[in-house]
């Protein structure tokens, strides 16, 4: 990087914005995807919108890539730096800048993170319904970058559903504002095809989501199976009814003894459990959880846990929400995949999982949204064992196309980021792969806004195919991946 | 549609059908508009020459219906009655009621993102499709998204098409999330006694924990015909006076288990009798004929008709501004006017139809524009007169530059929907 565009950069955000030295760059080398590591040549830390665009316009005049990075808890490598490229970091835009409980929307800068939202508006009876499993840490910006979903998708939507509209940074360095607090922005809806794009298309600099009203009433019960079969049939039979719980949650043996060891949940030691919660008008929520405790019976459940307080559904909830982090009580290292299956399709791909755990040696542990059928396999290795992170990898690889037989996503909610960019031709023809990227030329078309990322690259001669893994003429500085 | 002297009419039966006639076009230079029922093919602006019409109606497949799934994938041509009856077999609803809603169809759904007082609970075709399939001018089909409810893998093409109005390529079929149909549903219509006891009414709602299914705002129109009538809306006093002339209304329904509608509609009464004038519970036939009427009502007056949209907690101040515009009507109007929103309250956007001469229109679509309130006012329904007096549009702002760079990138020989889209 040279000394005029470090010396720019100073001039926009300040010598306090600015990071260069490789301590401080060690930081954002990766982000929750730790296999996949990048040094940026410098990270800048703008304070304002304005800042922001300043530097998003000295990097489209010096043609610098940039990966603009929210708190870095994304899984699948969307935040992951370019060699010798600037990171954006937009934590210092934590701003709230409108909370509006009459019209339920509030405005906030990308920095603030998912919780916050809903503990500005929680003391007016509100709440902001997209919770991914990390929404203590991970901000809004990067929600809107990847369309997070969380645990309750299935009756409430993802992000793209609860942002109204964007303030955003074009890779030009114009600014642009999609959607607003008014709905119906005439014209083709780029706010929807803002989010979800993964930072490639522009940076987004505020945010504006509608809150919703707390439902009158939740009900939440733990039912554990000898079966992962017989916890499916009960999610069949309460789709088949008709009814849309707030969430259906699935995890089996391994991800309970995990999640039990780290955080204490008190998870029934069996073979799956399924959570599975209501909430909505009381006299609906009563007569409904009524039909699924029966129908949990009626499939042979060995326990039925009722939570009555909510100290006891946030207890059930920890115990699922933790259940990555604590595949550390039980593995060394893990990995995590999130492709998705059609529902019904649940039992013939997790039986092939546990048929392919058998073959490969590798423990796997499921965690999934048992009602949409997004799969969270973690995997489970250990890296001072040799041949062992790939094999990870290569199972992982495998279970994706299990997802893709079965007429399936690659990812519901962790996003394509460098982590799965190679797979996409398996999902995608070259034709569809071409028409998406006719539109990301629209938005920069010279390929500086978080370069490498979603679509899979040309490689270099003698790359062998898969997983990120180092080039030797990356390793020896003589060429980078753009 | 205004046409050169006679289009030629396209009925493709397949995918590579409409991918090789939106190709032939293009590489002619000939214009071409993608055409489904034709209920809303007057919209956008008026149309250019018209070389060659694609009618897409033999495309009319339901494709599948993974009822497990709760998703189905449909051809462009098939009309949402149609899909919904077939879905129906199943319990299961594409859950729209836009306009027109007997005869509109998947892909004009799509193309204009249109939508009806159902909006409130599920949404628009936006919030709805998860996979698209589309064809371009260069004659090739692509795809994105999928069959799965929850997919984050690659660009949300979906959205791209949603609200351009054929502008970018033709939609060949699309795949969306469904929901169950309801067991039991039941509507109250609530008079208010004035605009401030609707906000009231408003504002109790959203800020109740109701979760009714549509909730609608319509203030009635002038009726010479039966001055008594309770929607009145026609006066040309002062502001401070507004609060007597309205009579406004409002629609609540609530759709699950007879028991859970029973329980909500008594909770809803409860918490409304206060600001209410009358409260009316409809079910059966009757509901179904009140809400036939709401959805054809606006359509089956005279004038022109706009789409709008506004902060729900505003509306008074809104309805504060209409009737200043509507006294503004008269004074201008030869053939008196008048004005009349229909819309989602909570959600705040719908209809305003405006009444009277075109200068008349054109002066209050303008005075809608400038509004402090009122929000993307986009003419939907409007004589040749007034869209050529007032941009059928409105100002694309700083987004004009993206919508330009798209529209070339889609459709460089610019033969696509003969200038009537918004881009």
């Amino acid at each position: 990087m040279d000394r005029a565009f470090l010396s720019e950069l100073r001039r926009i955000v300040g010598d306090t914005g600015v990071l260069e030295d490789a301590l401080d760059l060690l930081t954002y080398e990766c982000d929750a995807l730790p296999h996949l590591r990048e040094t940026p040549a410098a990270v800048a830390l703008p304070s304002s919108a304005a800042e922001v665009q300043a530097v998003v316009r000295l990097c489209a005049r010096a043609g610098m890539p940039f990966v603009a990075r929210g708190h870095g808890t994304g899984l699948s490598g969307g935040a992951l730096p370019v060699a010798g490229g600037l990171v954006i970091a937009l934590a210092r835009l934590n701003r709230v800048l409108d909370v509006d409980i009459p019209n339920q929307r509030m405005t906030v800068e990308p920095g603030v993170t998912n919780l916050e939202i809903t503990r500005q508006v929680a003391p007016f009876g509100y709440y902001y319904a997209p919770d991914p499993s990390s929404q203590q840490v991970c901000s809004i910006g990067g929600n809107v970058a990847e369309n997070s979903g969380g645990a309750h998708c299935l009756k409430y939507g993802f992000t793209v559903h609860h942002v109204l509209g964007v303030e955003a940074i074009l890779p030009n360095g114009d600014l642009v504002h999609l959607g607003g607090s008014l709905v119906d922005t005439p014209g083709p809806d780029l706010l929807g095809l803002l989010v979800g794009s993964e930072g490639t298309l522009a940076v987004v600099t505020s945010v504006t989501v509608r809150i919703l009203r707390r439902p009158e009433t939740v009900q939440t019960l733990l039912a554990a199976f000898d079966t992962i079969d017989a916890g499916g049939g009960v999610v069949s039979d309460i789709i088949g009814a008709g009814i849309i719980p707030a969430a259906v949650e699935m995890m089996d043996s391994l991800a309970i003894r995990a999640a039990e060891a780290a955080v204490h949940p008190h998870f029934p030691d069996a073979d799956t459990v399924l959570i599975v919660e209501l909430d909505g008008p009381v006299a609906e929520v009563t007569a409904l959880f009524d039909i699924v405790v029966d129908m949990c019976r009626r499939r042979g459940a060995t326990t039925i846990d009722v939570a009555q307080t909510d100290e006891q559904r946030a207890r059930i909830w920890r115990g699922r929400k933790a259940a990555f982090a604590a595949m550390g009580r039980v593995s060394p290292n893990y990995y995590v995949q999130d492709g998705v299956v059609p529902r019904t399709k649940l039992p013939e791909v997790l039986t092939r999982i546990r048929q392919l755990e058998t073959r490969s040696g590798l423990r796997i542990g499921n965690v999934f949204h048992a009602g949409d059928g997004n799969l969270h396999p973690l995997i489970c290795y250990d890296e001072r064992i040799p041949g062992q992170s790939e094999a990870a990898v290569d199972v992982a690889a495998e279970i994706l196309s299990y997802c893709i037989d079965a007429g399936g996503s690659l990812t519901g909610e962790h996003g394509i980021g460098a982590d799965k960019s190679q797979y996409m031709p398996t999902m995608f023809s070259p034709d569809d792969l071409a028409l998406m990227q006719r539109v990301r030329a629209v938005f920069d078309p010279h390929g500086v806004c978080n370069p490498g990322k979603v679509f899979p690259t040309p490689r270099l001669c003698g790359e062998v195919p898969g997983p990120y893994r180092r080039h030797p003429v990356e390793a020896a500085g003589l060429g980078d991946r753009f | 549609m205004q046409t050169t002297p006679d289009p030629l009419w396209i009925h493709p039966e397949t995918a590579d059908e409409v991918a090789a006639a939106l190709r032939r076009a293009s590489e002619a230079r000939q214009s071409i508009v993608i055409r489904g029922a034709g209920t809303k093919c007057d919209w956008g602006r008026p149309a250019a020459r018209i070389d060659v019409v694609l009618d897409m109606r033999r495309m009319n497949r339901l494709l599948a219906h993974e009822h497990g799934d709760m998703t189905a994938t449909i051809e462009a041509g098939a009309t949402l009655r149609e899909v919904n009856q077939a879905l129906a077999v199943h319990g299961q609803t594409l859950p729209l009621d836009p306009p027109f809603a007997d005869r509109a169809t998947i892909g004009g759904l799509l193309a204009t993102n249109d939508s009806g007082p159902l909006r409130h609970r599920y949404g628009t075709p936006r919030d709805l499709v998860i996979g698209i399939r589309l064809a371009t001018t260069d004659g090739v089909l692509s795809k994105a998204g999928g069959r799965v409810v929850k997919n984050v893998a690659g660009y949300d093409l979906s959205k791209l098409v949603t609200g351009s109005f054929g502008s970018l390529a033709a939609i060949v079929s699309a795949t969306f999330k469904l929901a169950p149909l309801p067991a039991a549903s039941k509507t109250m219509q609530v008079i208010a006694r004035d605009v401030g006891a609707l906000a009231d009414i408003i504002r109790t709602v959203m800020a109740s924990q109701l979760e009714p299914v549509a909730f609608e705002v319509m203030t009635g129109t002038q009726r010479p015909q039966n001055p008594q009538s309770h929607d009145l809306l026609t006066r040309s006093a002062g502001t401070a006076e507004v609060a007597q002339a309205f009579r406004p209304a409002i629609l609540l329904r609530f759709a699950s288990l007879q028991a859970v509608v029973d329980a909500q509609i008594a909770q809803a009464i409860a918490g409304l009798n206060a600001c209410a004038t009358s409260i009316e519970v409809l079910d059966g036939d009757a509901e179904r004929a009140r809400w036939h009427e709401h959805a054809t009502q606006l359509w089956g007056e005279p004038g022109a008709i706009v789409r709008a949209s506004w902060l729900p907690a505003n509306l008074a101040a809104g309805l504060g501004e209409l009737d200043l515009i509507n006294a503004g009507l008269k004074a201008c109007a030869t053939g008196v006017g008048g004005i009349e929103l229909v819309g989602r309250a909570a959600v705040g956007a719908g209809l305003v139809r405006i009444d009277g001469d075109t200068d008349a229109q054109a002066s209050a679509i303008e005075r809608l524009r400038a509004s402090r309130v009122f929000g993307n006012v986009v003419i939907v329904r409007g004589s040749p007169d007034l869209k050529a007096r007032v941009d059928v549009w409105g100002s694309h702002g700083d987004r004009q530059p993206l919508f330009d760079e798209l529209k070339r990138a889609f459709d460089p020989n610019g033969v696509l929907n003969a200038g009537r889209g918004p881009l």
